[in-house]
């Protein structure tokens, strides 16, 4: 019986759809809407092309009710990508800090939302407080909430971090999963963690005409995932049309890097690799600080944990062929290397979960800091006094050096 | 702590050696860089250790130091296999090449060209420009 009476409003529905429209019939009845009067048709949705090549304009044409905003949810399909997050802001209420640790590992690779054109001055008006944007504020502004689909249902993990955990280098609690209100709100935090900035995530591209037929450039960035992407063209909660499908292909040297989320040219960090080393070497230091900021600054699609995670092994066979070279003229003190080393050991242990636990922003200032105080340093190596007390201890070490190989030769 | 090297012994304030050390590995491992540039001065200044000895052991050091934390980052998910791999080979290639260009340089001109690309980029970090 209830049945039945669906059918009149999707009657109605289908009615109301303009014909000349090719393609893509409107959305398939589901369960939910059946039910219920239908207060709206669903918007159609055609797409130029299925193919992309690392990244390209898409265009995008359907109609939809006259007079409404029309939104295109686009989404990779296929890869996801980690995202965290760490809340230690206050509580509104009570001004406590919740000290919560967010991670997800099924973030959608790309994530975008094309509003209407008519919604750029709200946009601009959000990227003036730079890193302060808020995402579920904009969504709501925009009134995109209803496109925002995709990302609202990931598998949400948070910890309770402690200082007694952090010392440990642990993340601390797994709390009880949250519920569906919650883990949306939460996602929301977390695609704006992830996609940083606003342009990542939203563009003012369709344009809609007066009868409610659309048209919009989806420009998809370059460097991001291959794979299938849907598009979903969005009214209202009720009014979605059916998920176009396109496909990213990238070629050799583009390689997509599952953990960073990204594809980029692999020529560009061998060559910048092989620079940052061979000076690392001339200036008697590994690069890996050098290479941490210019990867930064060079790719910002890039993760800063992910670059962090991935220069500091780099350095580590050099290392070691240093240490063996040393050793076999027993020119390493084991006493003094192991014995400071083993503190190093337990800071090695807990920085990389500092790491994760710092927005990109907050990554930058102490490094740019410490970097300040590293060229201090380095000045201070070229001013004359240190010059001529290390013309000195460089004669002595290579002395020393000198007797050691000798006494290592007269061994065998 | 008393140290012995290559016929001298050499006292060592591990206190302040190991808080050092520790603080140091904490703050390059969170940054994905060595540490040596830091561990190197830490030795001579403020241990008074003489440079032929901090060489080697601030290696060792730094050694464990590293291997520790790309552990770590392995674990938590930083570490992506393809971007290592086209960074690594270069990495050797750059300690092969480097010797051979080294003889050609003066370090205190490398040290200056260092010290500027060092303030331009920390400038960058700090979103100066």
């Amino acid at each position: 019986m209830e049945k039945r009476v669906g059918i009149v409003p999707w009657f109605f529905a289908a009615m109301v759809m303009l014909f000349g429209v090719n393609t893509a019939v409107g959305a398939e009845p589901n369960a939910q809407t059946a039910g219920q009067p239908a207060t709206m048709a669903a918007p159609t949705i055609t797409l130029d092309k299925t193919e992309i090549n690392n990244g390209g304009t898409i265009k995008v044409s359907g109609q939809a009710p006259a007079g409404k905003p029309v939104y295109l949810e686009v989404y990779a399909d296929e890869r996801d990508v980690r995202a965290n997050r760490f809340d230690a802001d206050p509580d509104k209420d009570t001004g406590k800090r919740p000290y919560i640790f967010y991670l997800t590992g099924e973030m959608p690779a790309y994530y975008k939302i094309f509003v209407p054109k008519t919604m750029k001055p709200v946009l601009e008006e959000e990227k003036k407080l730079g890193n302060k944007w808020s995402y579920s504020k904009l969504l709501k502004d925009l009134g995109a909430d209803v496109a925002y689909s995709a990302p609202a249902k990931i598998n949400i993990e948070r910890y309770q971090s402690t200082l007694m955990a952090s010392v440990i280098g642990s993340r601390g609690d797994l709390l009880p999963a949250m519920d569906e209100k919650q883990t949306r709100s939460r996602s929301m935090q977390l695609v704006k963690a992830r996609f940083r900035s606003i342009g990542n995530v939203f563009a003012p591209e369709v344009d809609i005409k007066p009868d409610g037929s659309y048209t919009a450039e989806l420009k998809i960035r370059d460097g991001i995932a291959p794979g299938k992407y849907k598009i979903v063209a969005v009214v209202d909660k009720t009014a979605k049309s059916e998920a176009m499908t396109f496909e990213n292909k990238i070629a050799f040297p583009i390689m997509y890097l599952p953990n960073a989320g990204t594809s980029m040219n692999l020529i560009y960090p061998f060559f910048l690799t092989l620079a940052v080393a061979i000076f690392g070497v001339l200036m008697g230091a590994g690069g890996g600080f050098i290479m941490n900021p210019l990867l930064l600054a060079l790719f910002p699609a890039l993760p800063h944990t992910v670059v962090a995670g991935t220069v500091t092994p780099t350095v580590l066979f050099s290392q070691g062929s240093g240490i063996f070279n040393y050793s076999k003229i027993n020119f390493i003190s084991w006493k003094l290397g192991c014995g400071i080393g083993c503190a190093m050991l337990l800071g090695g242990f807990i920085g990389p979960k500092l790491t994760e636990m710092i927005t990109l922003a907050q990554f930058k200032f102490a490094f740019g800091w410490i970097l300040l105080v590293l060229a201090a340093l380095m000045l201070w190596q070229t001013t004359p006094g240190y010059l001529a007390k290390n013309k000195k201890e460089q004669s002595i070490l290579k002395e020393f050096k000198k007797r050691a190989e000798e006494s290592a030769k007269g061994k065998k | 702590m008393k140290v012995e090297f290559w016929g001298q012994e050499f006292k060592v304030n591990m206190v302040v050696g190991c808080i050092g050390g520790f603080l140091i590995a904490i703050m390059s491992s969170m940054f994905g860089f060595g540490g040596g540039p830091f561990m190197v001065p830490l030795m001579t200044v403020a241990l008074r250790l003489p440079m032929y000895l901090v060489v080697g052991s601030s290696l060792l050091a730094i050694f464990f130091n590293t291997s520790v934390s790309s552990m770590r980052h392995y674990q938590f998910g930083n570490f992506d296999l393809i971007f290592f791999l086209a960074m690594f080979p270069a990495a050797i290639l750059g300690g092969y090449i480097a010797p051979q260009i080294a003889k050609r340089v003066s370090p205190l001109v490398v040290k200056r060209i260092a010290c500027v690309g060092l303030v331009v980029l920390a400038l960058n970090l700090l979103g100066v420009y």
